[in-house]
Order: structure tokens, then C-alpha cells, then sequence
């Protein structure tokens, strides 16, 4: 058998499932899990990406298409309520990811060098979450989270709500354009605006923060920008197709349609609440020397049950 | 009471269990562990709730098991409520254990005294 290259090594661990690393090689045998080929209509939207060669671009071309967006008024409110969540797993981005296939972004080297690695390590059971140590997850990365959503629109603003470490983000919708470059930084849920083309909510966002798009997806960087359209196709489905543009990380655009659903909740007992990440000292998730995770001492137990290396262990930054 | 547990080799899943905050590699997801015990507290809280189990050992001793499951939203999704785990509700519960062998679990499923199942994961269902 040849020598395994890391890709090949990954690859091979996927088909494993997760503790998989010791059998790569053997599963390195087998056929490879298959890639789903993206649909016409899919491409059609990948290919529209690739056209416009910067985030920005895009976002000025759906807004030339739209004559320019409209503002919305009171009177013309799309019915965005309800309590949603999206509806693929949260451990994919793209939800045509399919079991045992590496992420669909097409990856700079750096990049994919970096997700490989981040995977052999998982492979080995080391893994350390950033939102273990109570950061919020930030976009792009709170598209993909589980839990509880709200949409709130109103003709100036939307509020587009997540409730896992009540993480909002407002989409200016009344002409503002962003700050001044020499005045922008880094933010958790960058800075988004946005215009109307008719029920359909164009929004534009810079000014992220660097992140992963989710634990065993690729990392981005602090020059991500993102074009999303939003837009409800039934009255319990909401869609965002959603373009990702980040040089130094992805050598294209990387587009995906983001679905969410409308959850029944006939009683009314679905509510989101304050989410408060440190209320409870049985979820402080610490970082092992090796960096894995790991609690901290339970209330509920003795500190002597803990392993004999738990002074090696730092603080979570 | 007696203390019960049982172990063995379950099929790895890779489930949204334990998603909220942190990696699932604490747990032994190849591993089931069952204990049979009384409530001492549901912690029903984010990110994630713990329901901690009083289980008294052969020799007379009482040791508190913490099963972990998703916040109080997910829970909800799931049917499971604050007031369904009271304090002294006996339960049969199943979880993924700690690898450090401390008393902890992933939750994996619950059976109370009265027969009534709950399945924590049932939580990311959509409906």
C-alpha cells in the first residue's frame, strides 16, 4: 500500500466515523464515501458567485437587478414570526455535505492544510471549541447553530436572532452603507446592511472576526464578507442562499442554500430566554495541555475523583 | 438500592448530543453505562442541563451521578420539563461516561419509576 498522504488519511478517517484515525489506513482501501455533484440549480448559483469577483460586487449586482432595493413600510411587513431552527445538521455547513466527505469549500492550501489538521486531531480526540470558553459563535458561523431563532423585521432594521448566547444580528435596511474602512474592526456578527427586493432580504456583511464554521468545518479569516439573500418559500420554510468570499481561505466564492424551519408551538411554550453560558459551574469546559476539552470540577463530586493530571490543566481563555 | 450498571459496546453515532458549548470527547461515545437512582436536583439550565442522580452503592454508600443533556429550550422540544425529574423521582437513566471515570454521563435516555421514557436527543427534531 502506498503512503498515505494527509487528505488521504482524513478521508479515510471519515468513512470511519469519529474515533477514527486507527482504521484510515484499512478504510483507505475501500471506495471513497461519494461527493453529491451540485444540482443546475445549485451551479447556477455557485457560477453566479464566481462572476462577481468580490463580495461587494455581488451585493451591487443584486441591487442593480432589484432597481436599486426597496424600503420597506409598515404597512408591507413579510410575516417573518414564529420560532424557527435550521433544519440540516449543525455539524455541516453545507447541508449537501454528505457522512465520510470532507466540507464543499474549495480551499486555499493554507487553509485546507489547516482543516486537515484540525481533523486528524478530532480523529485523535483532541478538540477545543472556542465557544466552550463562553464566546459567542459570531458570523458566519451563526447560521449553522442549533437552537432557537427569531426574525424580526421592521421597515429600518431586521433582527435576525439566535438564541445561543443571545446572539443578534441587525440588518440596517434604511440607506446606510458601512462605517468608513479606518474606522472598521473585527466584530462577532460583523456589520450587515441591506435592501429589499420585494419579500426577498439582501443583506451584505463585513467586518467579522476570524472563526471556524463549525467544529470539523474549515477555519475563515478576518477578511470574510457575505452576501445573503433571504426569503420565505413556504410558511414554515425560510431560505438564505448564501455566498461566502474570503481569499485567503477559499480559492471561490463558497455558496450554500442555509434552510430553516418554522417549529409548531401551539402552546406557546417555546420561548427564548436569556442565555447565560456561565450560570451553571458544571458547564466550565477547560483546555488540557494536549488541548482537548474538559469540565473542570463538578459541584456534584469530589475534586479527588478528577485524574492525577489536573494541575497540568489551564483556564479556557 | 441497588446500584446497576451496565456496560457495553454501542455503535458510534454522530449525534447533536452535547452540541451547545463544548466537543463530545470527554464522553465514551462507544460506551453505555446505566444506574438506577433516586433525583437529587435537575440543573435545568444553559448551555446544558445536568440531572444529578443519588445511587447508592452495595456497601451502603451514595454516590451523585450528573447526566448532561442540551439546554432548557432543547429539553422542551423534547418533552422534558423541569417539574418531570422533582426531587426523590426515581429513575433508570443511561449515558455515554466520562473517560476520566468520574460520575458523569452523556444522557442518553431515562426511564422513570411510573414507566415514562426520555430521550434528550428527540430535543433537534424538527416539528
Amino acid at each position: 500500500m502506498h503512503s498515505l498522504s494527509l487528505r488521504e488519511k482524513v478521508v479515510a478517517g471519515l468513512a470511519c466515523g469519529a474515533a477514527a484515525m486507527a482504521c484510515a489506513a484499512l478504510a483507505a482501501a475501500q471506495p471513497a464515501a461519494a461527493v453529491v455533484e451540485p444540482s443546475a440549480e445549485k451551479q447556477r448559483m455557485i457560477d453566479l458567485g464566481i462572476e462577481h469577483g468580490t463580495a461587494w460586487d455581488l451585493y451591487r449586482y443584486f441591487q442593480e437587478q432589484a432597481g436599486g432595493g426597496d424600503t420597506l413600510t409598515w404597512d408591507r411587513i413579510p410575516d417573518w414570526t414564529g420560532i424557527w431552527t435550521r433544519e440540516a445538521s449543525p455539524f455541516v455547513w453545507d447541508p449537501d455535505q454528505t457522512e465520510g466527505t470532507l466540507p464543499t469549500a474549495k480551499l486555499t492550501p493554507e487553509y485546507e492544510r489547516r482543516l486537515l489538521e484540525k481533523l486528524a486531531r478530532v480523529a485523535q480526540g483532541i478538540e477545543y471549541d472556542p465557544l466552550s470558553g463562553c464566546n459567542p459563535a459570531g458570523m458566519p458561523r451563526w447560521l449553522v447553530e442549533p437552537f432557537l431563532r427569531e426574525f424580526v423585521v421592521t421597515p429600518q432594521q431586521t433582527w435576525l436572532i439566535n438564541e445561543m448566547m443571545n446572539e443578534v444580528r441587525r440588518i440596517y435596511t434604511d440607506g446606510r452603507g458601512h462605517p468608513p474602512p479606518e474606522d472598521a474592526y473585527p466584530l462577532w456578527e460583523g456589520d450587515s446592511i441591506g435592501f429589499w427586493d420585494g419579500d426577498r432580504l439582501v443583506i451584505h456583511t463585513s467586518q467579522m472576526r476570524e472563526g471556524q464554521y463549525q467544529r470539523l468545518q474549515p477555519d475563515y479569516s478576518e477578511e470574510v464578507e457575505v452576501v445573503e439573500v433571504w426569503y420565505k418559500s413556504a410558511d414554515d420554510t425560510m431560505i438564505a442562499d448564501v455566498w461566502v468570499y474570503d481569499p485567503p481561505a477559499l480559492v471561490e466564492p463558497w455558496y450554500t442554500r442555509q434552510v430553516y424551519k418554522k417549529l409548531s408551538n401551539d402552546d406557546k411554550s417555546l420561548r427564548i430566554r436569556y442565555w447565560h453560558c456561565s450560570e451553571n459551574p458544571n458547564n466550565i469546559v477547560i483546555q488540557t495541555e494536549e488541548g482537548t476539552s474538559d469540565f473542570a470540577d463538578f459541584t456534584f463530586t469530589d475534586a479527588d475523583d478528577r485524574p492525577a493530571d489536573a494541575e497540568n490543566r489551564r483556564e479556557a481563555p | 438500592m441497588t446500584r446497576k450498571i451496565l456496560i457495553g459496546a454501542i455503535a458510534g453515532l454522530l449525534t447533536a448530543a452535547a452540541f451547545a458549548h463544548h466537543s463530545a470527547v470527554m464522553f465514551d461515545d462507544q460506551t453505555e453505562i446505566t444506574v438506577t437512582g433516586v433525583v437529587k436536583e435537575f440543573q435545568y439550565t444553559n448551555p446544558h442541563s445536568w440531572l444529578l442522580v443519588d445511587v447508592t452503592e452495595e456497601d451502603g454508600t451514595v454516590t451523585t451521578w450528573g447526566f448532561e443533556a442540551e439546554g432548557p429550550s432543547t429539553l422542551m422540544r423534547a418533552g422534558i420539563r423541569r417539574s418531570d425529574f422533582a426531587p426523590g423521582t426515581k429513575v433508570t437513566i443511561t449515558g455515554n461516561p466520562m473517560r476520566d471515570g468520574r460520575p458523569a454521563a452523556l444522557w442518553v435516555r431515562a426511564v422513570r419509576e411510573d414507566g415514562k421514557e426520555f430521550d434528550p436527543r428527540e430535543g433537534f427534531a424538527i416539528r
